[in-house]
């Protein structure tokens, strides 16, 4: 650890303004605009945005879903981690390379796949109905179902990544030991991988729950609006009803969700580890 | 190394911002995104070549572009711009746009009359018209009437407009109609669209996506604008443009000069150009837009695919721009509330 | 052995949920119909020689990369020393910068877009360009500063104290022992950041202006009316021209022996 605060400054400060000025400010100010009245300032225009019906429901929906996603990808993240890490190097450089590579695809024409994949005469529909689990085709487009696979498909890869970068500096050794030491992969996993793992859950996680929240592309287009998330909800607000109160507050929540995101999975993560 | 890949991506940065300021004579523009590359054929680049100067295009759809344009009040990026009636309306109220010089558009007394003055603000000038009806598939079902689109066996297989698109509001109002009432403020058609809204399979936004679901059968019928129907024509299926019972609706494309821009004369230029026959007869052709320009004169076959002649623009039952500005929010708050549930 | 079947059903099911659409959006770019449809119908390569007679794709192309490319390596250049900073030094008000600088990934695009072009580029006067430079530098700063402090944290830092100790200059130790260490980090930052910039969409939307329009802006806007296999003939491309970027990475860098 070095000492030298002025040379700490000088290295952080360029960041940290450049952050201020073009980001925190504009924002700031937008945000400002959900508690500015004629009159002063006040919370009547949030009190009023909750007692809506619809408000609430969109915002337990968007919440539902950016959990729902965060949760699974976490799962099927570590599965596929794991995976990837105990690969031979050469095999292993290919396998992150395909992770990553959804990840180039612009999300717009991702989205427009999965019209083509869940519709009712897409892959879908023709394999339950060939294994005769339906008789008649299922409807998945503009159902929660769709945004939930959607964003699941563009979010998943960002999980991957960042739990390979955490495994990767685990000791090659650390699993199988404690699996010869009696330990099933539960354990291996709470007492093991997890406390050791946390950093890359935690950017993980956050990566996934925020890109849910704010993903507009996704829902717009797999939801439409008889799915309406937050997301979705403001751009109607500031595109159609040139709403910027409501926008204001919109924006307001999904930056709150999204740092209660992060010191949640801290918490959990760290509660683990010093135990 | 990275600063010089720095240095070279900001050079090359302020060249492309550069570039624009460079030339002596710009015009600048915004439309909608659609046919971009006929436009450039037929309009933009016969223009240039005309006027020795450059075409900058900015595209995206119509509020957005009033929502730019009010950003930019002070400071006009934009000189002359196409929007929807009644965004220009809005334009006109919140002083964003100027009143345009006819006397300055030789082909002004060629256009029909609706489109000579359609606000009567004298702030706009229409440059295409299209009707909005329905496209089904005619193998499935029977369309006579906008009310046909709740039947019980109709509704899951319906696509109907989101009440923030231009069409959603004059199809609820042909429902409205359907349903026997002519009342503005649309609550007995949402009421009936909202009975209804876990059956029908969505609200959409772009009309362009409903290509994609009609032809995978996710819908059998949905109400589209005519300039949509091009691409409808060439699927390989049963389809057709219905003539419900209660006539057809639609809306007009205008265009607008903004206040405040240094390039009027060019603006001027530009959309006499735009409105002559010629440009008018080639945007036609190409199934772009349906003229303005009553001596416009196509095929049958093109005639059949876009909205043409002065009697089909008289015969749709419009909605005047006043009334959807003065009801959009109530729309949206009502549509909101029983349809959003 | 039973690893090895746990791997690879593991990976196999999770590749077929990530690339499947890919390869369903390739195998229709190859298509003779007219619209998006698996199975295609027909082979052609048509709506690829499309893709490169539309003029505003070439140009919003440019625009796309020189932004990911320009706001990634900035913001690269700013994060690295704050990720140093953060990771190495009693840093006074650390929690702070570590909260500004990772501010832009929490706070949804269109926010930033409206609330850049409300407070910054019209108030200013700044031209578009340089607003969405700005944007993208900081869209892409959390990820650079997040990723960067994450293969810092997992590096020792005696080798680098040593070498002061010997009479290293920091800078020195930094570029010498610390920077060809954290590599893999950096280039991960760097592909994480140019992807983030390159697909960003709501950021963007707002702020596009006359002529300055990036890539995916312009696919939206071109899908709005259009809705034929031009865009996944595009999309296949540009996935390609990704895959080869990750393929040199991998072959000139050995990006997998970092990541």
């Amino acid at each position: 650890m070095f000492q030298n605060r002025t040379e700490a400054l000088a290295l952080a400060l360029p960041a940290a303004l450049f952050a201020a000025i073009v980001f925190l400010v504009p924002v700031a100010i937008l945000l400002s605009e959900g508690f500015r009245t004629a009159d002063g300032w006040s919370i009547q225009a949030y009190i009023d945005f909750f007692s809506m019906p619809l408000n609430q429901k969109v915002f337990l929906r968007t919440l539902r879903l950016g959990l729902t996603v965060t949760f699974v990808a976490a799962i099927i993240g570590y599965a596929a981690a794991y995976a990837i890490v105990t690969l031979p190097p050469s095999s292993k450089g290919k396998m992150i390379g395909l992770v990553v590579l959804p990840l180039m695809i612009s999300p717009v024409a991702r989205t427009y796949a999965w019209i083509v994949i869940l519709g009712r005469t897409g892959i879908v529909n023709q394999a339950l109905m060939t294994v005769g689990l339906t008789d008649g085709p299922v409807r998945f487009l503009f159902t929660e179902t769709a945004v939930f696979i959607g964003l699941l498909q563009l979010f998943l890869p960002l999980m991957i990544i960042s739990l390979i970068s955490a495994l990767e500096n685990l000791p090659r050794d650390a699993v199988p030991a404690a699996r010869v030491l009696g330990a099933n992969w539960f354990q291996v996993f709470w007492k093991v991988l997890l406390p050791l793992t946390r950093e890359g859950l935690v950017i993980g996680g956050t990566l996934v729950f925020t890109g849910s929240l704010t993903a507009y592309i996704t829902p717009a287009i797999l939801g439409g609006s008889k799915v309406l998330m937050l997301e979705t909800l403001l751009y109607q607000q500031v595109t159609v009803a040139n709403n910027f109160v409501s926008a204001s507050i919109i924006a307001l929540i999904l930056i709150l969700m999204s740092f209660a995101a992060n010191i949640l999975l801290r918490r959990i993560a760290s509660a683990r580890n010093s135990k | 190394m990275t600063l010089k890949a720095l240095l070279g991506a900001a050079a090359a940065l302020s060249m492309t911002a550069g570039l624009a300021q460079a030339q002596e004579k710009t015009l600048t523009i915004s439309v909608y995104s659609f046919a971009q590359d006929e436009f450039n054929e037929i309009l933009y680049k016969p223009f240039e070549e005309k006027c020795g100067c450059k075409v900058v295009v900015e595209t995206g759809n119509s509020v957005e572009r009033l929502a730019k344009m009010e950003a930019n009040k002070t400071n006009p990026v934009i000189d002359m711009a196409v929007m929807s009636m009644a965004d220009s309306l809005s334009a006109a109220r919140q002083d964003l746009i100027d009143t345009i010089d006819t006397s300055r558009l030789t082909n002004y007394d060629k256009l029909y009359d609706i489109a000579k003055d359609p606000n009567g603000d004298g702030k706009s000038v229409g440059y295409t018209f299209y009707s909005t009806s329905i496209v089904y598939r005619t193998d499935k079902m029977e369309i006579e009437s906008w009310g046909d689109l709740l039947k019980d066996d109709i509704a899951p297989h319906v696509a109907f407009p989101n009440v923030t698109t231009n069409q959603g509001p004059p199809a609820l109002y042909m429902l409205g109609k359907a349903m026997g009432s002519d009342s503005p403020d649309l609550t007995a058609p949402i009421d009936a669209v909202a009975e209804k809204a876990d059956d029908i399979v969505t609200f959409y936004v772009r009309s362009s996506q409903l290509v994609q679901l009609m032809q995978q059968e996710e819908i059998l019928a949905a109400p589209i604008g005519r300039f949509a129907w091009a691409p409808f024509a060439k699927l390989d299926l049963p389809l057709a443009w219905a003539t419900p019972k209660e006539g057809q609706t639609g809306g007009m494309n205008v265009m607008v000069v903004t206040k405040g821009s240094k390039n009027r004369d060019l603006a001027l230029e530009f959309m006499d150009f735009w409105l002559s026959t010629d440009i008018q007869t080639k945007l036609a052709e190409a199934m772009v837009d349906s003229p303005a320009n009553k001596d416009v004169k196509v095929s049958e076959e093109v005639a059949n695919n876009i909205t043409f002649g002065e009697d089909t623009a008289k015969s749709l039952k419009l909605l005047p721009s006043e009334v959807i500005l003065d009801h959009r929010d109530q729309w949206l708050a009502e549509w909101n509330a029983k349809v959003g549930q | 052995m039973t690893q090895k079947l746990y791997t690879w059903t593991i990976l196999s099911l999770v590749l077929v949920f990530l690339i499947g659409p890919f390869l369903i959006i390739t195998a229709a770019s190859f298509s003779a119909g007219d619209t998006l449809a698996f199975p295609p119908e027909g082979f052609s390569f048509k709506w690829i020689v499309k893709v490169f007679t539309v003029e505003s794709f070439r140009e919003s192309f440019v625009t796309s990369i020189i932004l990911a490319v320009g706001g990634t390596l900035t913001a690269l250049i700013l994060g690295i020393p704050a990720s140093y900073a953060m990771s190495r030094y009693k840093l006074p008000g650390a929690e702070t910068v570590r909260f500004l600088v990772s501010l832009p990934i929490v706070v949804p695009g269109i926010i930033v877009g409206l609330a850049l072009l409300r407070y910054f580029v019209i108030p200013l006067g700044i031209s578009i360009s340089l607003a969405l430079f700005v944007a993208h530098t900081a869209l892409v700063l959390p990820y650079a500063v997040r990723v960067v402090s994450a293969s810092l944290n997992n590096l020792r830092s005696d080798m680098e104290e040593a070498a002061v100790l010997l009479g290293s200059t920091r800078f020195g130790a930094f570029m010498r022992i610390v920077l060809p260490n954290i590599r893999g980090g950096v280039l991960a930052a760097f592909i994480l950041g140019f992807v983030t910039s390159f697909n960003q969409v709501p950021v963007s939307l707002f702020l596009s202006g006359p002529g300055v329009r990036t890539l995916p802006i312009d696919m939206l806007g071109y899908m709005e009316i259009v809705f034929d296999p031009s865009i996944a003939a595009l999309s296949s491309l540009l996935a390609f021209f990704s895959i080869g970027i990750v393929f040199a990475a991998e072959r000139f860098l050995g990006f997998s022996r970092y990541v």
